[in-house]
């Protein structure tokens, strides 16, 4: 357990030697992202006729439904793994095969000491909302809607650990990440709710892991009726998967890797 | 002045031919990069479909007109992929290292040296879905003969205020050191972009047209070509253009003053 505490303080310390950069990279983006999904939504809904209403959402409704996503993607969607496979080109995993703590969790602590910051940065900017906004809401909203992002996040680990083990076979990942990333943020429902996605696609979604890092914890917040031992097990039914996926995946790559000089 | 051209013409040749070479070693990247571009084409225009599925207008635009601007921009967005983009990651790892020391050597300007140097070749095969798009919606629109001859240009120059803005933007880099938060920063401006100007508050349209001019890369032009007396932004944003090399240049040479070489 030291050793975790160890790495994370670590982790915290690099972060916060370059504290703009920190901001810049892991907080503004999310900032920019609602500021101009309200600004959208804002002109949308001035321009519509029908007005009061659009796919179920008042006006109203739409910008704490963006808001709640921005609060939930803090959560689900943190990690990222830029620095796996240039530390696996370089040579530079060697010490975690000499020292009693694997690259797994040498990784998951790190994703650890990242989610707790975003963690923390999730729930002061939902305190925010509770006393400036006085958005109608129920502890139990809140609790489940968090509990759900968390694990949501764990299975966001796994699948960005996954692209950062594809560096013993490719010399860069990153486009996988912003593949993964542009489609996540499709089908989560962060850029537009699903409600105005096609019946037939939201029908295949809902057993896809997409739904679970955005609209579905989003919209426990607004208080919508969510089956969450569905949520719960499609999202661990994806995560063993890419958990067994990444074993199997660091196994056959650790057999090409030939530390320095790959 | 032609000598001059030709000199940098031949040095470009040979960043396109090293490019080429370094992007077909590594074929899986090369293929991986074009598939990441359609990804991202696909939902930039499937979100607006989708929207445009519920509601009549957003503004004053009905969907062909929103779609050719999202053409529009998508088109500068794959030119600034092709030409620039890999250069601004590339660029804080030269700071830190002191590898600017060979650059400023070279007897050519350091700006087109370090922004110019990596060209992506599989960034360049999108043109096979932007442009085809940009015509399709140019066409559903009516656009008149003026607005295709001005059509190119228009967006070479869109091109050239994104990578003024974001050269800017990068030359900060002498005094952050490290790179990345600035280039996600670069990023969300351009994501702000990549709406019409008429979505955004009146204050912040204002500051994001005159100050920091990213809503103008894509409106200035756009409305320009859909309705040929609304030409003031376009002007606006030559006028901007020039300023913001003129304000580059004198912010690049005091980076270089700020440059410590390899122990910075």
């Amino acid at each position: 357990m030291a050793k975790w505490w160890q790495c994370m303080k670590v982790v915290w310390s690099n972060l916060l030697v370059y504290k703009i950069n920190f901001i810049l990279q892991a907080i503004a983006p999310l900032f920019v992202f609602l500021f101009v999904k309200v600004s959208l939504w804002t002109a949308i809904y001035d321009s519509s006729a029908k007005s009061s209403m659009i796919s179920g959402y008042t006006l109203e409704q739409m910008l704490s439904y963006h808001l709640w996503i921005m609060i939930v993607t803090l959560v689900s969607l943190g990690a990222i793994n830029q620095d796996l496979s240039q530390d696996i080109r370089m040579g530079r995993i060697t010490i975690y095969l000499l020292v009693p703590f694997s690259l797994f969790e040498f990784h998951c602590a790190s994703f650890l000491a990242k989610q707790s910051v975003k963690l923390g940065i999730a729930l002061f900017s939902l305190v925010g909302v509770i006393i400036f906004l006085d958005l109608p809401m129920e502890f139990s909203q809140i609790t489940n809607a968090i509990l759900l992002s968390l694990w949501a996040g764990l299975f966001w680990f796994f699948l960005n650990y996954f692209f950062g083990l594809l560096g013993f076979w490719l010399e860069e990942t990153w486009t996988f990440s912003v593949m993964v990333q542009v489609i996540t943020y499709f089908f989560s429902g962060a850029i537009i709710p699903l409600e105005f996605y096609p019946k037939w696609l939201t029908d295949i979604l809902i057993y896809t892991p997409f739904p679970y890092l955005g609209y579905v914890p989003a919209k426990i917040m607004m208080g919508g009726q969510v089956d969450l031992n569905f949520a719960f097990t499609v999202l661990g039914v994806w995560m063993l998967f890419m958990g067994f996926l990444t074993q199997w995946i660091f196994r056959r790559g650790i057999r090409l890797y030939t530390a320095a000089g790959m | 002045m032609k000598a001059r051209i030709k000199h940098y013409l031949g040095i470009y040749q040979g960043f396109i031919s090293t490019s080429f070479a370094e992007s077909l070693n590594f074929r899986v990247h090369f293929v991986l990069l074009i598939l990441m571009d359609f990804f991202f084409y696909g939902s930039s225009f499937l979100s607006i479909h989708f929207i445009y599925q519920h509601v009549e207008v957003i503004g004053t635009w009905h969907r062909n007109e929103l779609m050719f601007f999202v053409s529009f921009m998508l088109s500068v967005n794959q030119l600034a992929m092709t030409f620039t983009s890999e250069s601004y990651w590339r660029f804080p790892e030269l700071i830190k290292r002191g590898e600017l020391d060979f650059v400023l050597l070279k007897p050519a300007n350091s700006i087109f040296l370090v922004f110019f140097r990596y060209i992506r070749p599989g960034s360049a095969f999108n043109i096979i879905f932007t442009l085809p798009a940009l015509i399709y919606f140019g066409i559903q629109l009516g656009l008149g003969v003026t607005a295709w001859v001005m059509l190119p240009f228009l967006v070479a120059v869109a091109f050239l205020l994104q990578s003024a803005i974001d050269v800017i933007l990068a030359t900060t880099m002498f005094w952050m050191l490290e790179g990345t938060g600035m280039n996600f920063l670069r990023i969300e401006l351009q994501q702000l972009s990549r709406w019409p100007d008429f979505i955004y508050p009146d204050i912040f349209r204002k500051f994001l047209s005159l100050g920091l001019p990213v809503l103008l890369i894509g409106s200035g032009p756009v409305r320009f070509l859909l309705e040929a007396s609304d030409f003031i932004p376009l002007l606006v944003m030559l006028a901007l253009l020039v300023l913001f090399l003129i304000f580059l240049s004198f912010l690049w040479k005091k980076g270089l003053r700020a440059y410590e070489s390899a122990s910075s």
